[in-house]
């Protein structure tokens, strides 16, 4: 699954540290690595929704504005789309829950997150919601 | 990178005290620098970058004017270090001295700054201040003193006695007001005139001239000013010793009278220069280090055993307790005891319990405790608030009470306690309550209720902290504090905390307190469960046992006499159940009576205690029964919340009989 970031809401990406597992975990978070003398929660992407994306061995991680970690298996590039590329995502499907739309590229489609809705996501999961 | 683009601002023209701000930032990276290559076994990476620091620090003191052959000298040995460091990311040994292009201009430079005689100038003794006083200035504040003063600056000190209630917000608008009008060098607490109440303290400061309509001074406010030491009388013989003032080598500006001070620096740069005191200096330059330490340190100790690098454990041991040291001891400086905000209360309680008329018997607990010192900043003036307001609302007159068959003093009994990761304040007094029948009139009054509802006590509690709900009649009754109840609401959940209120009618009031601490040092037993590492806080231990027999969730152990069900720590956390457990420990509340909740905590292994630096969770990773973690050389170790353990342990025990 190729997924879209935007740089705005990135704060960095570093190099993938291994995760300690947090007991009793809240669903959509896998652990916690340590950033900057802070504890970073690391997403489970594979609680999210309609993801396909499976436990692996991420080599980095995006930490996002909202400090958020997201495990990544590898970075593509950077890209400027065209307006008309994005598509929203089709009505009833699970993942607009965490992204917001669609990008289609050269017969390609990238995946938009939205860290917001990511984010609120997250903490519906936590209480049960 | 960042210190070599800063030190190339310097070669601009730039206010000297632009040029201040940029040396002491400079002084601060290259102390880190040395912090950080020391620990990291890189001794003369740490000494180059310490002969740096010792250049920043002469310049920051005066004793070397910023010249562009100086910051082009500083220029080269950033680079060097730089290059350095690139070369020791790839493996490379560590060269004898990274400064050895270098040796002849520092050296010379070194050799400027040296007074004649070895001694340093200083001219404190100049000021017109008792003996002690002068003893607490610190080293860099005498230094400033000093230049200052060879400058031409006069230096004036202002005497401040300011209300408990506002003193930290009063302090900050006349320590800005006076950095504004030239540099702030100190502020020292005085003792409060007998007749007065509230904190008194003494801003030494140096600006050309200084008067009373200058300070913003509020009505009912003392405030003192006094010349300390006029700049004529230095000897004219120093006039040149020290340089007066680090700069750049701009020109003068026109026909300046002998004693002329330079311009007054701009508002926004003041916030920057105007950290003079040494501890706030050593704080910043710790925290730097103990958060980039820790995360350099935590990989490494991660990534040595899988990578061949070969350093021996004992070495990266060393290291990880080193960094405990210097995170506890920062910490330390983070902290300060509840105490000091009990010492704030009781004056205050004292002299309004006098201007009502309520006698009042104070009694305070858990002043040992400690709390971080910008959530006091933030949080005394609610809390402060909320005692007023249990003086003022909630007890009643003497002859009220004693109407009521009340002893005519009334009691306020203010605690502190830690309860998981949150510091608990309970401000309880035996007055007469909330008056729910009249809140509840007022609150449909203003539409916030609907009439003909039930409303529970709770609801009826919680409105007064609604905005809106206040009444003019209430806002009479604490004219002059600026603060009501939501406002207290809205400072207490900025913090991360909770508020709640409960009362009985004529029975008395109890606000709870609840805020979130970042960090603490905690002494915890470690055990282990499921191959993870776990800390409880002694406080919360009563006993720890080995068995012979296995133990299982739902079996019944005797502890000197008392049964008490035990329950294993993986079933209270959700994680797969043991097979069975030779170790229990006996968690209850911290000072509670023998009969509140007991458990017994059933754990796979014992490890001991320790002192851990406790980080909290961020809301995203609250996990239950989960307190926070501590990097421990090995991992994280989880530490505990006692209480939720205990809840998650019954609740745990309910489960299985009711399978049964």
């Amino acid at each position: 699954m190729d997924l879209l970031l935007s740089t705005q809401d990135l704060r960095e990406v570093v190099a993938a540290m291994p995760v300690a597992p947090l007991p009793g975990r809240p669903q959509g978070i896998q652990g916690v690595v340590l950033y900057q003398g802070e504890f970073l929660p690391i997403l489970a992407w594979e609680d999210l929704p309609g993801c396909t994306i499976a436990p692996g061995r991420p080599v980095a991680v995006a930490v996002l504005r909202r400090r958020l970690g997201l495990p990544l298996d590898r970075m593509i590039g950077t890209l400027s789309p065209p307006p008309g590329a994005w598509q929203e995502l089709e009505l009833g499907d699970p993942r607009e829950r965490w992204l917001s739309g669609t990008c289609r590229l050269g017969g390609q489609t990238l995946l938009q997150v939205d860290p917001d809705r990511l984010i609120a996501l997250l903490h519906r999961l936590r209480e049960g919601r | 990178m960042q210190a070599r683009q800063t030190l190339a601002t310097m070669k601009e023209p730039q206010p000297a005290h632009v040029v201040q701000a940029s040396v002491n930032g400079l002084f601060r990276t290259t102390h880190t620098l040395k912090g950080m290559a020391g620990m990291l076994g890189f001794p003369n990476f740490s000494r180059a970058a310490h002969r740096l620091e010792d250049i920043f620090d002469l310049m920051r003191k005066g004793r070397l004017r910023s010249t562009d052959s100086l910051v082009e000298t500083l220029e080269a040995g950033m680079m060097a270090l730089e290059s350095g460091l690139a070369n020791l990311r790839m493996g490379r040994q560590e060269p004898d001295d990274y400064l050895h292009s270098l040796r002849r201009p520092l050296g010379e430079l070194e050799a400027l700054a040296r007074p004649a005689e070895g001694g340093t100038q200083d001219l404190t003794s100049l000021l017109d201040l008792p003996a002690e006083m002068l003893k607490t200035l610190s080293e860099y504040e005498r230094t400033r003193v000093t230049v200052l003063l060879i400058s031409g600056m006069p230096v004036h000190g202002v005497t401040v006695c300011l209300d408990y209630g506002t003193f930290d917000e009063r302090l900050r608008v006349y320590s800005e007001t006076l950095g504004r009008l030239g540099e702030l060098i100190s502020t020292l607490p005085m003792d409060t005139p007998a007749d007065r109440d509230g904190l008194a303290f003494l801003l030494v400061a140096a600006c050309p001239a200084l008067e009373a309509k200058d300070l913003s001074a509020l009505e009912g406010e003392l405030v003192g000013i006094a010349l300390l030491a006029d700049p004529t009388r230095v000897p004219a013989a120093l006039r040149n010793e020290v340089p007066p003032e680090p700069a750049t080598e701009e020109p003068p500006p026109e026909a300046p009278s002998a004693a002329a001070p330079p311009n007054p620096p701009q508002a926004q740069d003041v916030e920057i220069l105007r950290l003079p005191a040494q501890r706030v200096e050593a704080l910043e330059v710790r925290l730097m280090e103990v958060g980039q330490l820790r995360d350099a340190a935590s990989l490494l100790l991660r990534q040595a055993p899988g990578n061949g690098d070969g350093r021996p454990a004992a070495l990266l041991g060393q290291i990880e307790s080193g960094l405990l040291e210097v995170q506890k001891a920062l910490l330390q400086m983070r902290m300060v005891k509840v105490e000091s905000l009990f010492s704030r209360i009781e004056p205050m309680v004292r002299s309004l319990s006098r201007d009502m008329g309520k006698p009042v018997k104070l009694t305070f607990l858990g002043g040992d405790l400690e709390l971080e010192r910008n959530l006091l900043g933030r949080f005394s003036e609610p809390f402060l608030h909320l005692v007023r307001n249990a003086l003022d609302h909630g007890l009643e007159p003497p002859s009220e009470r004693a109407a009521q068959g009340k002893s005519e003093s009334g009691s306020l009994r203010i605690s502190a306690a830690q309860r998981g990761r949150n510091l608990r304040f309970d401000i309880r007094d035996d007055g007469r309550g909330f008056d729910l029948e009249r809140i509840e009139a007022r609150g449909i009054q203003l539409g916030l209720l609907k009439a003909g509802q039930v409303h529970s006590p709770e609801r009826l509690h919680r409105l007064t902290l609604e905005p809106g709900f206040s009444t003019q009649e209430r806002i009479t009754q604490i004219s002059g504090r600026g603060v009501g109840m939501d406002v207290v609401r809205t400072e207490v959940e900025a913090l991360g905390g909770e508020i709640h209120l409960s009362s009985e009618a004529r029975r008395g009031s109890l606000i709870r307190l609840s805020v979130p601490l970042s960090r603490a040092v905690v002494s915890c037993l470690k055990v282990r469960c499921a191959r993870q590492t776990f800390g409880i806080p002694l406080v919360n231990v009563g006993r720890v046992q080995a068995v012979k027999k296995a133990l299982h969730g739902g079996d019944q152990v005797d502890v000197l006499g008392i049964s008490l069900p035990l329950e294993s720590l993986q079933a209270c956390l959700g994680l797969p159940e043991p097979s069975g457990q030779r170790a229990f420990v006996v968690l209850g509340q911290p000072g509670a009576a023998a009969r509140s909740v007991q458990v017994a905590l059933g754990v796979d292994e014992i490890l001991g205690r320790g002192e851990v630096l406790l980080r909290s969770l961020p809301e995203l990773a609250h996990a239950a029964g989960i307190m926070g973690g501590s990097a421990q050389e090995d991992g994280i170790l989880w530490v505990l919340d006692p209480e939720a353990i205990l809840g998650l342990a019954m609740d745990s025990l309910m489960r299985r009989v009711a399978r049964v």
